[in-house]
């Protein structure tokens, strides 16, 4: 009764319809989930357990968080793992094999992102290759590059700062990498929601023709976002090897498609034009506690494979559901 | 406005998830062990006899086993070790996922007072408790000088590699060269890899054979390759026979060796390893010391002593 | 409303001519520089080893019309094969029983690939992504993950045995299937439909197109030759095996776009992802016959795709 007064009261501010948009949309998910998790499983409620989730879903939740602005105009980049191991080679090979300067091989490896990401941007807006097929053959290339670079070796034993990174907790629950993720979060949302480039982003999703029409510099826009895409999995790339202390080339194999799932989940939607970095981040919780409810659950892992395909449908499907009770858009056959 | 309505909500939402927190706390039974098995992928064979072995013993015992699964990923193999930690387990048997060990899951059980056993590989920087694994460098070896018998020293050799780079295609690769170096007359006319993948070795070999009709030895450096190279082979109906040894010794493949479609392989002992495992991180949370390693040789199979290995799988 | 449908159609059935060029370039690029290339034998290696790729991308581009997408097939070949093999070796039904009911199995993950998405409105790359998922750990689950072996002669002579030294079993089925469906797509009301959808569905639904339906039948095909493929996939190793076809699905939809497909729907044809699937499968054969690292074939395979399909954008772009 109270809540739908207040709701009812609100629903007129702008803060209102926010608010009833997210709990209808993927939070609903993630607290069904939560809930029953905490229900079943011992330690799973546990604030270490907590700061351990926020840890694991960095990765991904990185490469979630750049695949959203290329969802957002209407494109898909199938080379973020493969960036991602690329990088964390790259910085590898310049650290051990060049012996230059660590913090100088991360900005090496970091800058594998950009680069990946310009030419994928290049290829979409000037040949007009569909995205799927430009970041294809990234993938590829990428892939390739990363196992030729020490002929499929891996690199190992990084410096205990580097490390530290990963696993220093400041404050007693939060690390560098926590702190390097909520920072490409908080600037991920300004960007996309009070930018002007931000906003073009997503108008160029909506329709390039309009987009076009109304003096958007579409091409431009459409190489912003591969660029932020390939820039943060090579970020990726560098937190993957503090976390795992090695960097191989294999890294990032199949993290393109769970990026892909969690920025759907999220509420980011495949045909562009809408992208929701807030979303994501939900996303991201929903896979991490996911994956951690099941293993604390001690489930077997073919179960576990299903169940997170059954999982990531339902999650969608709820998505799916309120927004077509909410009259929003009508779904396209995609 | 709306950016720090969203924001707000989300915190508000895992501050009251942690408060919660402080109140419920999992409690262990007491008796029971509850031990981690973190496998790199059961997909392939050899890890999935080792884990059968791990679950019998544990079965047998009523120990708690919970077993994880990386999909050969890395980082998800130290998220997955993260949790098993959470869930309090006594002794952890790491298999290491990745081309080849981080060292960060021990590192972590260690800083957990978790012994950990290190199964088939091993981080270099830090070692487990104790290290369980087949000498594939000698078994291949032992392989390789087995064919150069059977082919009398002279022939055109094809390998077709594992995942370059996994410890285990290093380790095979060395022992095969080790062996082949000793007699001149073995010549190596083609490698190529095939990530362990029976389709892609059939396609491979037929390539290879396609460009070199003269192969007169294959090694496949696991069985499945090797089977695929066998059927390539088989349908290239070649003027000579080819003969064609793998590595591992999988169920399925020991009883295609007896029947004839490919000539040896290196059956290596998963359900000792699995025991050896199980016993050690026993013994390794009751305080017991452990040798620093416990290498187990694969032993040469050929059609005639598989028939044991089929009856009792080492 | 039709005849807009037909110039579109009038238009676009060309497309993918620019894979044909790139398709003779490699092959006129390879009689040079590569003597093992020039043979009827490793042209009908080359036939071989496209098969099963070739079969599951017939059922892939007819989806990708619509505007969809499928990336279970891999998964779904393994849970086929595995009910395949599981019937025959550990129940010993008959093999035409245990191959029907095995290509059933790659029927039902179809059907609920196309319920999701058009009963639950589920976007295509979600579904297949999670039926990718289940449908592996499926495989796991009937094999216990183990493999099953040693099938009857017969079965694998299927693939193996070459009549009148030209073709196999699997790859004269494959060429029958891609005949077929060929001519279905461009002559038959059913092919049409398909297009039409992929085109427009608000436009296809007005026209009297049973969208809904329709959309379902071809995740269904999809599913039932990803089916067919594991059956195959099974004779060529003569063992059935859960882990089967992992990854197989980037290089079915590659073959399918560098056909000269669109993902946004409406373009395609049959022929042309068949020159897809033959453009990866001498690519790679190529590339093995002249010795290249294995790794410098992945960064060639990416440039290759690229090339490919920038040539086709470039042409059309008119």
């Amino acid at each position: 009764m109270v809540k739908r007064s207040a709701a009812s009261a609100l629903s007129g501010t702008s803060a209102g319809k926010t608010l009833r948009n997210i709990v209808k949309g993927p939070i609903v998910g993630l607290l069904a989930i939560i809930l029953f998790f905490a229900a079943v499983t011992p330690g799973f409620f546990s604030f270490g357990n907590f700061i351990n989730i926020f840890n694991q879903i960095a990765i991904w939740g990185v490469l979630a968080l750049g695949m959203t602005f290329v969802i957002s105009t209407g494109g898909v980049d199938l080379s973020v793992g493969c960036v991602l191991g690329l990088a964390s080679m790259v910085m590898g090979y310049a650290a051990e094999y060049l012996g230059l300067p660590f913090p100088l091989a991360m900005l090496l490896g970091t800058l594998v992102g950009p680069v990946a990401g310009l030419i994928n941007g290049l290829l979409v807006s000037k040949v007009k290759l569909p995205p799927f097929i430009a970041t294809l053959s990234m993938f590829y290339v990428a892939r390739g590059l990363a196992n030729i670079i020490t002929d499929g070796d891996q690199i190992l034993n990084y410096p205990a700062w580097f490390i530290g990174l990963n696993y220093t907790r400041y404050l007693g629950f939060i690390t560098v990498s926590g702190i390097v993720f909520l920072l490409l979060v908080g600037s991920s949302q300004f960007f996309l929601t009070k930018t002007g480039a931000g906003r073009n982003l997503l108008a160029v999703g909506g329709s390039e023709e309009v987009a076009r029409l109304s003096g958007i510099n579409v091409d431009r826009h459409l190489i912003l976002a591969y660029v932020i895409s390939g820039t943060f999995a090579a970020i990726a790339g560098i937190m993957i090897a503090s976390r795992v202390n090695a960097s191989e080339p294999a890294q990032g194999t199949t993290y393109e498609l769970y990026a892909i799932a969690i920025a759907v989940i999220g509420g980011t939607s495949l045909s562009g034009g809408e992208g929701s970095i807030i979303g994501t981040l939900i996303g991201a919780f929903i896979i991490g506690i996911l994956n951690n409810g099941l293993n604390l659950n001690g489930i077997s892992p073919f179960i576990q494979t299903i169940l997170v395909g059954v999982i990531i449908v339902f999650a969608v499907g709820l998505d799916m559901f309120s927004r077509t009770r909410g009259g929003s858009r009508p779904q396209h056959a995609a | 406005m709306k950016t720090i309505g969203k924001i707000f909500t989300v915190m508000a939402v895992m501050l009251v998830i942690m408060s919660g927190s402080m109140f419920a706390q999992g409690e262990k039974e007491d008796g029971t062990l509850t031990i981690g098995l973190a496998v790199p992928n059961l997909q392939a064979d050899f890890f999935s006899q080792i884990k059968d072995s791990v679950v019998a013993q544990a079965a047998a015992e009523g120990t708690e086993l919970i077993i994880v699964d990386a999909k050969n990923d890395g980082a998800t193999q130290v998220n997955q070790v993260q949790d098993l930690i959470t869930r309090k387990i006594d002794g952890l048997i790491y298999i290491p996922a990745g081309a080849t060990a981080a060292s960060v899951p021990v590192q972590l059980a260690k800083s957990a007072d978790i012994p950990v056993i290190c199964v088939d590989r091993f981080p270099p920087d830090m070692r487990g408790d104790t290290f369980i694994a087949s000498d594939s460098v000698e078994s291949a070896r032992i392989l390789g000088e087995w064919v150069i018998e059977q082919t009398g020293g002279v022939g055109r050799v094809a390998v077709i590699h594992g995942q370059m780079g996994t410890t285990p295609q290093v380790d095979r690769t060395k022992g095969w060269e080790t062996a082949m170096a000793t007699a001149p007359g073995m010549v190596t006319v083609a490698e190529n890899s095939a990530d362990w993948d029976q389709a892609k070795a059939f396609t491979v070999a037929q390539d290879m054979l396609q460009k070199d009709p003269t192969i007169s030895v294959f090694f496949g450096q696991c069985d499945t390759m090797a089977l695929g190279a066998a059927r390539a082979v088989e349908l290239a109906n070649l003027d000579h026979d080819v003969l064609v040894v793998g590595f591992d010794g999988d169920v399925a493949a020991l009883k295609e060796l007896k029947n004839g479609v490919f000539d040896a392989t290196c059956t290596q002992q998963t359900q000792l390893m699995g025991k050896l495992a199980y016993e050690s991180v026993k013994k390794a949370i009751a305080g017991e010391s452990l040798p620093q390693d416990q290498l187990q040789l694969a032993t040469l199979t050929t059609i005639e002593n598989v028939e044991g290995f089929i009856a009792n799988h080492p | 409303m039709k005849k807009r449908i037909q110039t579109f159609l009038m238009k676009y059935s060309s497309s993918g001519k620019g894979s044909l060029y790139a398709l003779i370039l490699m092959v006129v690029f390879l009689i040079a520089t590569t003597p093992s290339f020039v043979s009827m034998n490793n042209f009908l290696n080359i036939i071989d080893q496209i098969t099963i790729n070739g079969i599951m991308a017939i059922g892939v581009t007819l989806v990708i019309i619509t505007g969809g997408i499928d990336l279970s097939v891999g998964s779904v070949l393994a849970f086929s094969m595995m009910t395949f093999g599981v019937l025959t070796k550990d129940a010993s039904l008959p093999y035409v029983l245990s191959i029907t009911i095995g290509i059933l199995a790659g029927t039902a993950c179809g059907l609920v690939n196309g319920l999701l998405v058009t009963k639950a409105k589920i976007p295509p790359f979600i579904a297949t992504l999670s039926m990718l998922s289940i449908a592996r750990g499926l495989a796991n689950i009937v094999s216990g993950n183990t493999q099953r072996y040693d099938f009857a002669f017969w079965f694998s002579d299927l693939s193996g045995k070459r009549y009148f030294n030209l073709f196999s079993i699997t790859t004269t089925l494959l060429l029958v299937l891609t005949i077929l469906f060929a001519l279905y797509m461009k002559y038959r009301e059913g092919g049409k439909r398909i297009y039409a959808i992929g085109f427009n569905p608000e436009v296809a639904r007005l026209a009297g197109v049973k969208v809904e339906r329709v959309t379902t039948m071809v995740y269904v095909i999809s599913g039932t030759l990803a089916g067919l493929a594991g059956i195959v996939l099974n004779s060529q190793l003569s063992s059935s095996q859960p882990y089967a076809a992992v990854g197989y699905e980037l290089n079915v939809i590659a073959a399918v776009v560098i056909g000269g497909a669109s993902l946004s729907g409406g373009i395609g044809t049959i022929g042309g992802t068949f020159i897809g699937a033959l453009i990866i499968g001498v690519l790679r054969n190529g590339l093995n016959l002249n010795g290249v690292n294995v790794f410098m074939q992945q960064v060639l395979i990416g440039v290759v795709i690229a090339i490919t399909v920038g040539i086709d954008m470039l042409r059309s772009r008119k």
